[in-house]
């Protein structure tokens, strides 16, 4: 039998950006949008993106809806709490084809593009990650330990 | 609510009041095919922030069964019919007129008869719009999908995040002999139809016909 985690659980919405330390958890229901995870294990210190879009193209009120706004903005929230850039554990999920490759604004595989692209150019590398498919996932970050729960509709749940 | 959010905004109003209007001739189609059972009233149309959007709606990690239409022209948006499992599964049962099924997996026939739910809601609701706003609104074929309610949703609202860090999404309850059922229509329209409908002017009185859209799939058994 599995007991459930205590702790808090934070729910991260569209466009938002959470930093939080153990033992809250923080979750986003994911469908072409993006999670990006961050994890200090030094100070089990976690932060979680939800990435809306790819791209702000110029100034944005809300830098969490933009893979390319959202990664720097989350890693600046991270090392403001004292996290060190090479101590981040880094993983994401989600940009999946929701209602088909022919439906309307599929930009699943450029939000996951544009946000390995903007990692890579931080110099932050990708230790886990599960994108893409035609399916919705459910992801809850683990601030006591780093690990990225996924559940995706009728699959046995992945631990990145 | 909506009655409140309408008073403040003269937008939300003009829209509040036509889709009103389409949510009734939506009424009108599925009251024929189920004869006279079902029955469907306007929520709320509201305008909310972007994060807020699912919690507000009260749709989030719980699977859904969702029959979807998506408007792929410059007239945009995304309809989704949602229940959950039990409700989707009653509705199947009554229009296939057999037992409600406790397969895991469900049946094509199932899948038809959501779908033509569907495609016949769909079609009286845009038909009603493109009459009221003068314009064509062309969907999609349904689609059958069964995943979490927030990750559909959120597909449906990425055409308005381009533009802006709120949605105007608009909530359909169903009602069973005036007892409401857990099944919606939430419709999210682009920006450019949400435009063309807060500026359809009020109609005072028959407004100007469209060419009708017609259903895209037949159930076989459907006797209306």
């Amino acid at each position: 039998m599995v007991l459930a985690a205590i702790g808090e659980q934070k729910n991260v919405g569209m466009g938002e950006i959470v930093v939080a330390q153990a033992p809250v958890r923080l979750a986003a229901v994911l469908g072409s949008c993006v999670g990006v995870a961050m994890y200090s294990p030094r100070l089990r210190l976690g932060g979680l993106a939800h990435v809306v879009l790819p791209r702000a193209n110029g100034a944005v009120a809300n830098p969490g809806k933009f893979a390319d706004t959202a990664v720097p903005h989350l890693l600046g929230l991270m090392e403001r709490k004292g996290a060190v850039r090479s101590e981040l554990i880094i993983k994401i999920a989600g940009g999946a084809c929701m209602f088909g490759k022919g439906g309307p604004l599929q930009i699943g595989d450029a939000n996951a593009e544009v946000v390995k692209e903007v990692l890579q150019q931080a110099g932050l590398r990708i230790a886990g990650q599960d994108t893409g498919g035609t399916q919705g996932r459910r992801v809850e970050l683990d601030c006591g330990t780093g690990e990225l729960h996924i559940d995706c509709v009728g699959m046995p749940r992945k631990t990145l | 609510m909506t009655t409140n959010a309408c008073l403040e905004n003269p937008k939300l109003a003009v829209l509040h009041q036509l889709l009103a209007s389409a949510t009734n001739d939506a009424s009108v189609a599925m009251c024929r095919w189920t004869s006279g059972l079902i029955s469907l009233t306007l929520d709320e149309v509201r305008e909310i922030p972007l994060p807020e959007v699912c919690p507000t709606l009260g749709i989030g990690d719980e699977l859904l069964t969702m029959v979807v239409l998506t408007i792929d022209k410059e007239l945009g948006g995304v309809m989704i019919l949602a229940f959950d499992e039990v409700n989707a599964r009653q509705l199947a049962a009554a229009l296939l007129n057999c037992p409600v099924s406790d397969s895991p997996q469900w049946s094509e026939l199932e899948q038809s008869a959501l779908t033509e739910t569907g495609n016949i809601l769909g079609c009286a609701y845009m038909n009603a719009i493109s009459r009221l706003i003068n314009q064509e609104l062309v969907p999609s074929a349904p689609y059958f999908i069964q995943d979490y309610g927030a990750s559909v949703l959120q597909q449906a609202l990425i055409a308005q995040a381009i533009t802006s860090d709120k949605a105007v999404v608009c909530r359909t309850g169903f009602h069973r002999h005036g007892v409401d059922l857990n099944w919606h229509i939430l419709f999210v329209p682009n920006e450019t139809l949400r435009v063309a409908m807060e500026n359809a002017m009020p109609w005072q009185s028959e407004p100007p016909e469209a060419p009708a859209l017609k259903p895209e799939v037949n159930l076989c058994n459907h006797t209306t």
